[in-house]
């Protein structure tokens, strides 16, 4: 009877995809895991303590621009919780990925958010970044094809996303670390690329409880 | 001698008189094919009456009113999907609609992409009204270097400041319904873990025709269990599944009820006459009354309405009356006394006649066109019955003698059971209703909202609730109706209507939202303009580049496009969701509804309603009809005293100073019903005091009967009495035990009623002895 409304979706499913192309594709439990030994491999060479921290070089290549952009900060990543990326060159920003949000704000004041409760896509997205960050192979199996070879303590991921609406988003990423997840390269489908490189990482062992509230 | 001869020519005449109503009734319903005229709102006073809103509200119904929804899921979304695939392929060929196609979703961004210049959200205008330059940039680099930016259409450089990710962001607010795997998904906004697949069923013909929905409704039932032996939560909602179950249930309820009653009745006929031609006859009486009550309200009114029909033919109830008396009186007599006794009988059951009429005609007295015509209606239908009775009877009620059967002789004679109550027993009686009066109107309840009129099973409810609490959708019940000269105005005093309730801050679902007037497009793109220009240098600046701007903002910026127009808005088919809103022309110019979440709480509702606004008009349709249930109410019990006071002039006119005891047992069990309603946790509206009207009329003819011969030893009046309050008792009042509470309200009063009125008569009988 009173449902006139519920068509406004079909808009918004074009426009969440380019966030991360999460829309589809993403069942958990129903993807067939990577090559084990490789995802095994990698699993052993990793540590993924409960509170992480480091800092961060990103390299964006956006079309449009001559120069690439650079940008520099320091993350948090809790097991669990979510994840705080917080730009501090060229100028201060927060983006905190929790459970429930993604919010984005700028001294303090909240430039973007978006809710769990209304976009269900945010959950996706989240659980994407901390995987990506963390290096959780069995998370990353469920959205991507998993290609890559271990060299010592070393190891190198190439993933290529899964048929689906990730797929017209994301066309290709990098993953490189040893115990830790050192460097992340993202392209894009329409061209842009970004770089970023993990550095000074360091499990945390007085985490702030307060972070992800 | 004189009487037969007579009796015979009116006979003739009133054959006629029928006959030429019955051609009148097959041309109207059946040639012309009309319908009785259903709109509630059709029954307030032609002052007061809004086409608007009943159009309003007649073209927002029609819009969902054939459509079925189903909630599928309540657990992980892969469960969901399994549970929906379940339910889809049980359901067979029945259309549905569940899933989005890409192309579909296209189709939005080709109406919006080409005008988003001046497409601005709520809070992004605001913004680029009040913020600094550098503010913006500070966003929009934010946005550049961030890994997770808001949602976002085309390059950075084309729209640094996200403007139509933002825009598109808020119209998704409007719904909880998204896409995911192609699907149309629900979240659960308390339980995000909970998701819900949606599948639309859309029927053929309206929602009011429930023959299609009968049809699909077993086999949505067998794809609904499908879908829970699969683990899941079913939620059904639609307007077809509630005329179904109200089908249903009077379908039940005739079945059980209605061959109940019909069943007792003729059991009733042949114990007291060993014939069913009594029964017959007096079933012919009132069949005559109701055709030419149509007929006369048809030719009075030049239309009928169905609320008339409805009461109208409960009021014909009283015609029974007339009927059972001639028989009663008939009976042990041989076929040539029965002129002496009609004779004898003209001036009592004409009393007994006009008594009812004069209470029926106070209805026509109050400036209301639907109670006129449930007096016209019903005062027309009793005199028709009456002469029917009169006229037909005595030629139509078989040549030999009609022998008393024992059952009457026996139920005549417990007459002598009633004692004649003095003064003191009176006193005491009048005592005793005082005690219970007292103990009613201490728990007396009235309540006129429709809503209390509402009989659909619980669960069919409980789901619908559960799925309004999930979908969030806005209500239609209440809504507003804008009206603009132009199109434009129109969206422009949607506007500032829809800025108004925000504001207030209600949920609002708006066609402008969609589709916004050209001059706030305009002024939109004139403010993005300027603002753009001014953050393009700095953020170069701290870029440290020169941007290459896009080329779809440049060619906007440079050209101005005309903007969306309504006409390319309508033609698409992404205005298709909010189609039902615009309502096109209505009166003098084009209007649209504008639909609101949170606003049912009453204080609201009347804040809403003394809203004043240029073109806007408020529309409530469930207090508007619950506000004429309350008006004709109170009229109600107005009439109901005035006919009293009516009732026992008349009386006086034939019985004199004893007038009162033909009057009184209907006044005491009048108000003892109204007491008893009241004990038994009634909430008292329309349909419990309109019964009233018709245990006047009912219970005075009893009154009337009985005084005519009050000696205890009098057996014809008794059985006459008797028998009319029991046939009434097995029609009327078996319906206290439907499930429409209209109906059950009805029939309650009734029961009370007709009951205590019987009871009461003969006690306030004269002693002769």
């Amino acid at each position: 009877m009173k449902r006139r409304g519920l068509l406004i979706a079909p808009v918004l499913a074009p426009v969440l995809a380019p966030l991360t192309g999460l829309l589809s594709g993403s069942l958990p439990g129903l993807a067939a895991a990577a090559p084990a030994d490789l995802a095994q491999a990698v699993r052993e060479r990793l540590r993924q303590p409960e509170w992480l921290r480091g800092e961060f070089t990103q390299t964006k290549k956006v079309t449009g621009f001559a120069k690439p952009l650079l940008s520099r900060g320091d993350f948090v990543l809790a097991r669990g919780r979510g994840v705080l990326w917080r730009t501090v060159k060229p100028f201060a920003s927060e983006l905190r990925l929790t459970r429930d949000e993604i919010r984005a704000t700028q001294g303090g004041q909240t430039a973007m958010r978006l809710e769990a409760a209304r976009e269900p896509v945010v959950r996706v997205i989240n659980s994407l970044m901390f995987s990506l960050l963390n290096g959780d192979v069995s998370g990353l199996g469920e959205l991507f094809e998993l290609d890559g070879a271990v060299k010592g303590a070393g190891w190198q991921l190439a993933l290529t996303p899964k048929p689906g609406a990730l797929r017209q988003v994301l066309r290709k990423v990098d993953l490189e670390g040893d115990s830790f997840v050192r460097r992340i390269q993202l392209f894009e489908a329409n061209g842009d690329e970004s770089l970023i490189e993990l550095a000074n990482l360091r499990p945390d062992v007085a985490p702030e409880p307060g972070l992800f509230q | 001698m004189n009487l037969a001869r007579i009796t015979r020519r009116l006979a003739g005449l009133w054959l006629v008189v029928v006959l030429a109503c019955l051609v009148h009734n097959a041309w109207h319903w059946g040639v012309q094919r009309r319908a009785p005229v259903t709109d509630l709102l059709a029954m307030l006073p032609t002052d007061e009456q809004r086409p608007l809103a009943t159009q309003a509200t007649q073209a927002l119904a029609d819009a969902g009113s054939r459509r079925i929804s189903v909630l599928i899921g309540g657990g992980d979304w892969a469960q969901a999907q399994a549970a929906a695939d379940a339910f889809l392929q049980a359901l067979g060929d029945v259309p549905a609609r569940h899933r989005v196609a890409d192309a579909d979703q296209q189709t939005w961004l080709d109406l919006y992409t080409p005008v988003r210049q001046g497409l601005l959200s709520a809070e992004a205008r605001a913004r680029l009204t009040a913020a600094p330059t550098a503010a913006l940039a500070d966003q929009a680099l934010a946005a550049l270097y961030q890994p997770v930016a808001g949602p976002r259409v085309g390059r950075w450089a084309d729209d640094p400041l996200n403007l139509f990710g933002l825009w598109l962001s808020e119209r998704g607010q409007g719904s909880r319904v998204r896409v995911q795997d192609g699907r149309l998904m629900l979240t659960d906004a308390t339980a995000p873990q909970r998701h819900y697949a949606l599948v639309l069923i859309e029927l053929p013909g309206s929602g009011f025709e429930i023959g299609a929905a009968r049809a699909l409704l077993p086999r949505i039932e067998t794809a609904t269990r499908a879908a829970q032996a699969a683990g899941a939560t079913v939620l059904q909602a639609g307007v077809p599944l509630f005329a179904a179950a109200a089908s249903d249930q009077a379908e039940r309820e005739i079945h059980t009820i209605g061959l109940g009653s019909l069943l007792g009745i003729v059991a009733l006929t042949l114990l007291a006459f060993r014939s069913l031609r009594p029964r017959l006859l007096v079933t012919l009486s009132m069949a005559v009354g109701l055709l030419v009550a149509t007929s006369v309200t048809l030719l009075w009114f030049g239309e009928l309405h169905l609320v008339t029909l409805v009461f109208g033919v409960s009021l014909l109830g009283v015609a029974e009356n007339y009927g059972t008396n001639y028989f009663s009186a008939r009976q042990g007599l041989a076929a040539a006394e029965r002129w002496t006794m009609l004779a004898r009988q003209i001036p009592i059951v004409s009393l007994a006649m006009a008594t009812t009429v004069i209470g029926y005609g106070l209805l026509a007295l109050p400036p209301f066109p639907g109670l006129r015509q449930v007096a016209v209606f019903s005062g027309a239908g009793l005199v028709a019955a009456f002469v029917t009775v009169l006229w037909w009877f005595p030629l139509m009620d078989g040549q030999g003698r009609m022998a008393p059967t024992r059952f009457a002789d026996w139920l005549g004679s417990r007459r002598a059971l009633w004692p004649s109550l003095g003064r003191r027993g009176l006193t005491l009686l009048g005592l005793a209703a005082l005690v219970l009066v007292a103990a009613g109107a201490a728990r007396l309840r009235v309540d006129d909202d429709i809503r209390q009129l509402q009989s659909a099973p619980p669960a069919l409810i409980e789901q619908q609730r559960e799925f309004a609490r999930l979908m969030q959708a806005p209500g239609v019940a209440q809504f507003f109706v804008v009206q603009g000269a132009t199109e434009q105005e129109l969206l422009e005093r949607e506007e500032a209507l829809t800025a108004r309730l925000r504001g207030l801050g209600l949920g609002v679902q708006a066609v402008s939202d969609w589709l916004p007037s050209l001059r706030r497009q305009h002024e939109d793109q004139a403010l993005v303009a300027r603002r753009l220009a001014e953050l393009r240098p700095e953020l170069e600046k701290r870029l440290e580049q020169t941007l290459e701007p896009g080329s779809s903002a440049n060619a906007n910026a440079d050209a101005r496009p005309a903007g969306l127009t309504p006409w390319a808005w309508l033609a698409s088919p992404a205005s298709e969701p909010l189609r039902a809103q615009w309502l096109g022309r209505l009166g003098a110019g084009p209007a649209t509804a504008v639909l609101l979440r949170g606003a049912e709480s009453r204080e609201t509702r009347e804040a809403l309603a003394a809203l004043r606004l240029d073109g806007v008009t408020w529309v409530d349709k469930v207090g508007e009809v619950s506000g004429l249930l309350g008006r004709y109410r109170a009229l109600m019990s107005v009439v109901l005293v005035a006919g009293f006071a009516l009732t026992w002039a008349a009386l006086a006119w034939r019985f004199g100073r004893r007038a009162w005891r033909a009057l009184a047992p209907t006044a005491l069990a009048s108000v003892l019903a109204v007491a008893l309603l009241a004990l038994s946790g009634q909430v008292l509206q329309l349909f419990h005091i309109l019964p009233l009207l018709i245990l006047l009329g009912l219970g005075v003819d009893y009154g009337i009967f009985m005084l005519e011969q009050p000696d205890r030893r009098a057996t014809q009046p008794f059985l006459s009495v008797t028998l009319a309050a029991a046939s009434t008792l097995l029609s009327f009042g078996l319906l206290a035990l439907s499930g429409t509470p209209a109906l059950r309200a009805f029939g309650l009063t009734l029961l009370f009623g007709v009951f205590l009125a019987w009871l009461f008569t003969p006690f306030f009988m004269p002693d002769h002895d």
